[in-house]
């Protein structure tokens, strides 16, 4: 901290103060191949052959068919999200309070599997419970307990797990940030005037949690919005937007509609976006 | 003894949720040196032949090629275009700051297939629709956000006084900047590069919408294949990305320390 103190000879060269210029290459790359290609997306959502129709929006948010489709995207999201605090939220605390020397290879397990590719992950997941896979050998041959093999792959619980897979170490990431930095002694203190342990975490520990549940669950919820290689492989049926734009541009190729879709989608990452940056400048104050 | 029983059943929650962690990879690990020509338990023997298809399947060893190539090119052109605005905006007292560092970031949050979506049609009414310059572009602006927020983490923590003295010292800006910055900021760009890279080598859904004969990445090979076949030759694949995934992460943790990057938001 020494580094802080004033120095005695305040003039610091100007240079030090780098150009604005220096950001602008990337600014200007983003606005062009970032910025315009959305945009571009949301004019193709309203242009016709002769003119502009808002139809389609009328028809993604009055349709049955269609508020089904974004009612099951943003449920399925919120479901993985909510799994995803439940069974992260011990874990993150396991590692912070009392994973001791084991700390390190517990980072090292929750981090290596984000690093896989998501396919392999997705096949990983088929093979467990593929026909012949390791689930049905199980409970078929070696254990006897069923006399056909179960029909697992391609139902919906399989792809949540699947998300839930791929999301939770954002999540106890997340959460193990902010549990460190609570201070043990407000919990001692509360052990001390009288509250066991169960009281103590659900009135101390989990309300001073509550910003790194936030900051998880808008990330994996962002996340989980927008997956769909999970879905394609692993789909049982559901049908998400993510989902419904693949089709539309491999099938149907109603590109106007897809284009649609994909600003609703939009529309709902940019609201995670904001609700990320309120939460963030709010722990900064 | 209240204690050591609620220890106890975290301890198990945390096995538990390790088992389910490594399950769907160590399957596949275990999957991809099975002797058997198809998925099946136990396995009957050993062997490495679905390895050797991965080099006899045309298709494969040209989307790896194009792979590597993009993943290296996205994050070559990110660096020169990411360090300079990393620079900038972890010096800068500007309040525009660190709007400009939330919309470097921003791509991040958008959901990746919306932008592949966006980008294809937006190139190919520039001209270069499903090329090889489109797919380094558009992976470009998602691996720019990584080697951003690496290098800007690393430069707001260093002090300034070693560029004061290189200059003080008559070290023009251009010679500080490549004897004095360059080597300090270094593990951020590595870390960066490393995230940049994979990030890159694993997108499918960016990738997807640039699919051709001479354009498609590895992932996109992989998904087509998994659609109409289910053989070992994909954990095979897995197997190897898994394992430069890994050596990656060993180098990331000997050069920067796994503990700053853990937090993604």
């Amino acid at each position: 901290m020494s580094d802080m103190t004033p120095q005695p000879t305040p003039p610091r060269p100007r240079r030090l103060l780098l150009p604005l210029f220096l950001a602008l290459p990337a600014v200007v790359f983003l606005i062009v191949f970032f910025v315009a290609p959305l945009f571009d997306n949301g004019m193709r959502s309203i242009l016709t052959q002769d003119g502009w129709t808002v139809s389609r929006y009328v028809s993604l948010l009055t349709d049955r068919f269609y508020l089904g489709i974004i009612g099951q995207t943003v449920l399925l999201s919120a479901g993985v999200t909510l799994i995803s605090v439940v069974i992260g939220y011990p874990v993150a605390y396991f590692l912070v309070r009392k994973a001791g020397r084991f700390a390190g290879l517990i980072i090292f397990l929750l981090i290596a599997p984000l690093l896989t590719s998501i396919i392999m992950r997705t096949f990983g997941w088929q093979v467990l419970f593929a026909r012949r896979g390791l689930v049905n050998t199980l409970l078929v041959d070696e254990l006897g307990i069923l006399s056909a093999p179960l029909r697992l792959t391609n139902s919906p619980e399989i792809a949540i797990a699947a998300l839930v897979h791929v999301l939770v170490p954002f999540m106890v990431l997340s959460i193990a940030t902010v549990l460190q930095g609570i201070d043990t002694r407000l919990e001692e203190s509360a052990k001390i005037l009288g509250a066991n342990r169960l009281r103590t975490f659900w009135e101390v520990t989990l309300p001073l949690s509550l910003d790194g549940i936030g900051t998880g669950a808008i990330l994996v919820f962002m996340i989980a919005n927008g997956s769909f290689v999970t879905l394609v492989l692993l789909g049982g049926g559901l049908q998400t937007l993510p989902l419904m734009i693949y089709q539309q541009f491999n099938t149907t190729r109603d590109f106007g509609m897809a284009s649609a879709m994909s600003m609703i989608l939009l529309v709902i990452a940019v609201a995670c976006l904001f609700a990320q940056l309120r939460l963030v400048r709010r722990k900064g104050a | 003894m209240k204690r050591d029983w609620i220890n106890l059943s975290l301890g198990a929650f945390v096995v538990l949720f390790f088992i389910f962690m490594l399950a769907p990879i160590l399957i596949v690990v275990l999957v991809s040196f099975t002797s058997a020509g198809y998925v099946s338990f136990p396995i009957p023997g050993w062997s490495l032949k679905w390895f050797a298809r991965i080099f006899e399947y045309q298709p494969f060893v040209d989307a790896l090629i194009v792979s590597i190539e993009i993943a290296i090119g996205a994050t070559i052109l990110s660096c020169l275009i990411g360090v300079p605005a990393a620079l900038y905006l972890a010096r800068s007292r500007s309040r525009w700051a660190s709007g400009v560092m939330t919309f470097l970031l921003s791509p991040l949050s958008m959901p990746m297939i919306v932008i592949g979506f966006a980008s294809l049609f937006f190139l190919s009414w520039l001209g270069i629709g499903i090329s090889f310059a489109a797919l380094l572009i558009t992976h470009t602006v998602v691996c720019l956000p990584y080697i951003v927020r690496t290098v800007a983490g690393v430069y707001s923590g260093l002090r300034p006084a070693y560029e004061e003295a290189a200059a003080i010292l008559g070290a023009n800006p251009l010679k500080t900047f490549w004897h004095v910055t360059l080597p300090l900021i270094r593990p951020g760009i590595m870390a960066g590069s490393l995230f940049s890279f994979l990030t890159s080598f694993d997108n499918l859904p960016i990738s997807y919408f640039f699919g051709s004969s001479s354009t498609n990445t590895l992932p996109v090979v992989m998904l087509s294949y998994l659609e109409n076949q289910f053989d070992p030759t994909i954990a095979a694949l897995s197997t190897l990305q898994l394992l430069i995934a890994v050596v990656a992460l060993l180098i990331v943790d000997r050069v920067y320390g796994i503990d700053k990057m853990t937090v993604a938001g």
